[in-house]
């Protein structure tokens, strides 16, 4: 499988860019159901594609990201907290996706973020965005 | 050996069912990467077969399955699915799906749900 590493790199990149698009989309309309459904599309795109070639930390991120917003997208908008986690969800992608670009393995995910985007939707925590 | 049309929004997907299946010998008459592609490629080319991920923009694949299903019932559709999604997969065998594979795949696997796809419908 290693041969698909350049395409997957490529395709993940752009799949990233999107993410952060309907990131910044929720950003000024956190009920835009375009973007929401983008965001999820595109964790769940990353999600199966990282895991047909065992990155499995960044499968594992990708997929909380995905569950979650699939949680926002029953819940019809995103509020200021949970879109902060998104964000640091994105960086963590972006992260793991550039260690694999430079040639390593992907390293391990961020237990505070697989922690954090694990949690249960709800109000606003204060704690939750700090991380280390 | 079969005719296939392959639907994934993700073009690295495409390449990695593709692969499989030419391995066995297997045609691969178009490739879509929506649901709405989906449903038009399948009118164009009536493949003997359809690999759909669940998961696409402008048209989901369950949706997808919906359209092909209304214009032929025997149309065979097997769903491409990703962990966590045993919900869609069985709103997607309700809708006339013959089976699923999951990712990441495994070539022998998606072959033999292929061949047992492919087999139910010749009975």
């Amino acid at each position: 499988m290693s041969k698909y590493r350049a395409v997957f790199i490529e395709e993940a990149t752009e799949h990233l860019e999107e993410m952060s698009r309907g990131l910044l989309e929720l950003e000024r309309d956190p009920g835009r159901a375009e973007a929401i459904d983008l965001v999820f599309r595109m964790a769940h795109s990353i999600k199966g594609m990282a895991a047909s070639l065992g990155y499995d930390p960044i499968t594992e991120v990708a997929h909380r990201l995905e569950d979650r917003m699939q949680g926002v997208r029953a819940a019809g908008r995103v509020d200021a907290a949970d879109l902060a986690l998104f964000f640091k969800g994105l960086e963590g992608l972006e992260a793991m996706l550039a260690s694999v670009r430079d040639g390593a393995d992907a390293p391990a995910a961020d237990p505070w973020l697989v922690h954090a985007l694990s949690a249960p939707l709800g109000p606003p925590k204060k704690k939750a965005l700090s991380p280390r | 050996m079969a005719r296939i049309l392959v639907a994934d929004d993700a073009s690295f997907m495409r390449q990695i069912i593709r692969e499989i299946l030419e391995s066995d010998g297997h045609e691969i008459v178009a490739e879509a990467s929506d649901g709405v592609q989906a449903v038009e490629a399948w009118k164009k080319h009536q493949p003997d077969l359809v690999t759909m991920d669940i998961v696409m923009p402008r048209r989901s694949g369950i949706d997808a399955v919906r359209a092909i299903m209304a214009i032929d019932s025997t149309a065979r559709i097997v769903m491409c699915s990703a962990l966590g999604q045993e919900t869609l997969v069985t709103e997607a065998l309700q809708a006339g799906a013959r089976d699923f594979i999951v990712k990441p795949f495994k070539p022998d696997a998606v072959l033999a749900t292929l061949r047992g796809a492919l087999e139910k419908g010749d009975a």
